[in-house]
């Protein structure tokens, strides 16, 4: 079938496109897609896609962005032509998260615990002590049933070549974007009902239900009538929308650090009618920012407090603190060896080739390559303290290559990978064309078993040519499909 | 319930009511000024000024009030902190810190009526005139209060938007009819009592226009004007009728039962409605409606400030 309408000009180009596994041939599950959209004029997708961008003006999901000393507020936008993932293909990143997670959790137990695993000299202690988010404070706290990673958001991309699925980053301390995943659903089935007719997409909305399940299991007083609030840093962060979305869902208070008050040990919230105890807070402050009495004094955001309540045993915490510690960028390069360590078992999926600027010999090779790597500052997230060789002038790649020769401790290395494509609109063209994508599914780990909402949230460089993902640099979403059986 | 929460709540419903308000207000004047000799403007401008509190602040803008510089003042100026453009970002800001309590709905609703009032050009509003504008703001007040009575459980949340609305309704009311006296009886002789046409736009500017003439069955009277909003019992915007809803929520979160009360704002809404229900207007007037008025404002403002104590703020004890 030729191409036309909507993909008049579309180039499969030399990337793995997840839809089209040649010019003008439709992989078996994106075909019935492929004909609705060739089917439709410009025109009538372009109407569809105002009434979902209305759709999410009105719901105020949108992000800040301050400039000209006025906040302006802008759309995550959202792109309408779905990501589709078969279920077999699902079942293996399935498998291969749930083992990541168990792993990560056993990590955290040990290295805040008993530290077998530098006895047994599977990860050097300097290493993980010079992490930038381990906490010494945490050593020896017993978290409640053992659990710290109650949520991570794992970061996967596909191999520009075969399209297999590898781990780019694990996020494990308060990784957000699960409400959009929600959101892109509902406004999906909204404005394109007929493209689901044509599939059977598993379901999504789960997700705040069995979160509030694993939270109230939490408590230390036990029993139905736990109060469970979620923690926000207040309206001026980015992920507030998330934070009043899921408190909403979960029907549990949202609450900010001056809600709270923590007296003899336990954590209470001020009501109308006086103080009333708390028993598990879903955090979504970070570790430096909990208590001003044990980390940054000058910080508003926590409770003063909090920590003594925490060890004391009297609050749950989720995530547990001190978890920044398995997703630093240096930890990752260990990652499938904990898998074999703590679990006897090979990694189902694979991680990203990384290079070590603290080991000698990858700081050299590091060095003598920067043009084809990408190098990033360990401890940070969110696309910052990161240099992009390919497309880096040459005073950056000095400038850079000093940096990290001042601190190698501090960087890591991995090659440039050219994202999988999935064709995007491009409302500046008015056609569509490929663009690259990652996904970020969200783990649920109740101590026994991983639950991960089927798929998750793809984010998709939408500008011409980018591979930067994060929506702070125009990067936006759609909406996931795993479906029921293959096509 | 948070404290946090009620305190948002409280507020946001005070900054609708105010905009909607304001919005009134301004709409009835400038068409009746339209039917108005020149030298008589400044009768209608000058009290909307001194009724939202904000004369020094206009007068260094300004100077003399006009229709346009009224507008613009009440309607879009970001430094005025009662304009209507104000009132709705505030509202909205106080909405969006306890979205996940109040209904998706509501929020929709405060958020879309956020951008539809950002939407308008102040300068070519200027141009067309207040209407278009102000009933912009009244239908979404209305549409808000419509979706909060539908959608939001009727606890103790909502008794708290109750008591927003109504506290500040029975404010700008007292306010308004303040401000009116005030201003007529400052005025050159010949023009106070007789001129009806000001009491004309007092009375539609609340809505109560047709119920004044049902009820009195004569012309227009400011005695009687007085009279129907502040102690009537039943319409809507009078100061008897909203402190009564004020003291209905107060005693629904409280618990407290008809002749006893919990907390000082109890006391004061009390007492307050004692007065509203047994004065009659020729007593009021005989010791003088201003000082009527503003004893009534001293102690909606104390009302405010005791429900902030009882329920809003925790002495520091850590």
């Amino acid at each position: 079938m030729p191409l036309q309408g909507l993909f008049g000009d579309y180039q499969v180009g030399s990337f793995y496109d997840e839809m089209f596994a040649a010019p003008d041939q439709p992989r078996p599950h994106y075909a019935k897609i492929f004909e609705k959209l060739a089917s439709m004029v410009p025109s009538q997708f372009e109407e569809r896609r105002q009434h979902a961008d209305l759709a999410f003006l009105l719901q105020g999901i949108t992000f800040t962005v301050y400039s000209d000393g006025r906040g302006t507020e802008r759309l995550f936008p959202f792109d309408l032509i779905p990501r589709i993932i078969p279920h077999s293909e699902w079942q293996r990143i399935e498998s291969g998260l749930a083992q990541r997670v168990v792993a990560l959790n056993l990590f955290l137990q040990d290295v805040y615990g008993k530290q077998r695993i530098f006895a047994d000299r599977k990860i050097p202690r300097s290493l993980v002590y010079s992490c930038k988010h381990f906490l010494r404070e945490v050593i020896g706290i017993e978290v409640p049933r053992g659990i710290h990673t109650h949520i991570c958001g794992i970061d996967l991309i596909r191999d520009s070549k075969t399209g297999e699925y590898c781990v780019l980053e694990d996020n494990v301390r308060t990784p957000s974007g699960i409400s959009y995943v929600l959101e892109n659903r509902l406004v999906m089935m909204r404005t394109f009902p007929d493209a689901f007719q044509a599939y059977e997409v598993l379901p999504v909305n789960h997700y705040p239900a069995e979160l509030s399940r694993i939270l109230r299991s939490l408590s230390p007083r036990g029993g139905d009538d736990a109060q469970i609030v979620l923690l926000t840093p207040g309206i001026y962060n980015s992920a507030y929308f998330e934070h009043s979305f899921l408190a909403q869902q979960m029907g549990i208070e949202l609450v900010e650090g001056r809600d709270l008050i923590v007296d003899g040990g336990i954590v209470y919230m001020k009501t109308i009618h006086g103080l009333q105890r708390v028993d598990v807070i879903y955090r979504r402050v970070d570790d430096d920012f909990l208590d001003s009495l044990t980390f940054r004094p000058d910080s508003v955001l926590g409770v003063p407090g909090l920590m003594g309540a925490y060890r004391a045993g009297n609050v749950a915490l989720a995530n547990a603190v001190g978890n920044g510690v398995a997703d630093d960028k240096a930890i990752y390069a260990y990652v499938p060896a904990f898998i074999r360590y703590y679990l006897g078992e090979d990694p189902i999926l694979r991680s990203v080739d990384t290079y070590l600027c603290s080991k000698k010999e990858d700081l050299n090779y590091v060095l003598g390559h920067l043009p084809e790597l990408v190098v990033k500052a360990v401890g940070e997230s969110g696309g910052y303290g990161m240099l992009m060789g390919p497309t880096a002038d040459r005073e950056r790649l000095e400038e850079f290559g000093r940096r990290v020769k001042a601190d190698p401790r501090n960087y890591i290395a991995q090659p440039v990978l050219p994202l999988s494509r999935v064709p995007s609109y491009d409302p500046a063209l008015g056609t569509i064309a490929g663009r690259h994508v990652d996904l970020r599914p969200y783990c649920l780990y109740d101590g026994e078993k991983v639950t991960i909402v089927p798929g998750g949230l793809t984010r998709v460089a939408l500008q011409q040519g980018s591979l930067v993902v994060n929506s702070s640099q125009g990067g936006g979403s759609k909406d996931t499909w795993v479906l029921f059986g293959e096509d | 319930m948070l404290s946090r929460i009620a305190e948002s709540l409280f507020w946001l419903a005070r900054y609708i009511e105010r905009a909607e308000y304001t919005a009134r207000i301004l709409d009835v004047n400038f068409h009746t000024v339209l039917e108005q000799t020149k030298d008589r403007y400044r009768l209608h401008w000058d009290p909307l000024i001194v009724m939202a509190g904000e004369e020094e602040r206009f007068r260094k803008s300004y100077g003399e009030a006009d229709a346009q510089a009224v507008f613009e003042f009440l309607a879009f100026r970001q430094d005025n902190p009662s304009s209507i453009v104000q009132c709705i970002t505030k509202a909205r800001e106080n909405a969006r810190t306890i979205r996940d309590y109040i209904s998706r709905e509501m929020w929709e609703d405060i958020n879309s009526l956020y951008f539809t009032v950002n939407r308008f050009s102040p300068a070519e509003e200027m141009a067309a005139g207040p209407h278009r504008f102000c009933d912009a703001i009244r239908f979404g007040s209305h549409r808000f209060h419509g979706v909060t009575d539908a959608t939001l459980p009727h606890d103790e949340g909502w008794e708290f938007l109750r008591i927003g609305w109504f506290i500040e309704r029975a404010e700008m009311t007292a306010r308004l009819v303040d401000v009116q006296y005030h201003i007529l009886y400052d005025a050159p002789a010949g023009i106070s009592g007789a001129d009806n046409h000001q009491w004309m736009a007092v009375l539609k500017s609340v809505g109560a226009y047709e119920a004044y003439h049902r009820k009195y069955h004569s012309s227009i009277e400011p005695e009687k004007v007085a009279e129907m909003l502040i102690m009537h019992p039943l319409h809507p915007r009078s100061i008897r009728f909203s402190m009564t809803e004020v003291q209905s929520g107060l005693r629904a979160i409280s618990g407290s039962e008809p002749g006893s009360y919990a907390n000082e704002a109890e006391r004061l809404t009390g007492k307050v409605l004692e007065r509203l229900r047994y004065d009659k207007i020729t007593e009021i007037f005989q010791l003088g409606l201003h000082s009527y008025l503003n004893e009534m404002l001293q102690m909606c403002g104390s009302i405010g400030e005791d429900i902030a104590r009882s329920y809003f703020y925790y002495a520091v004890v850590a």
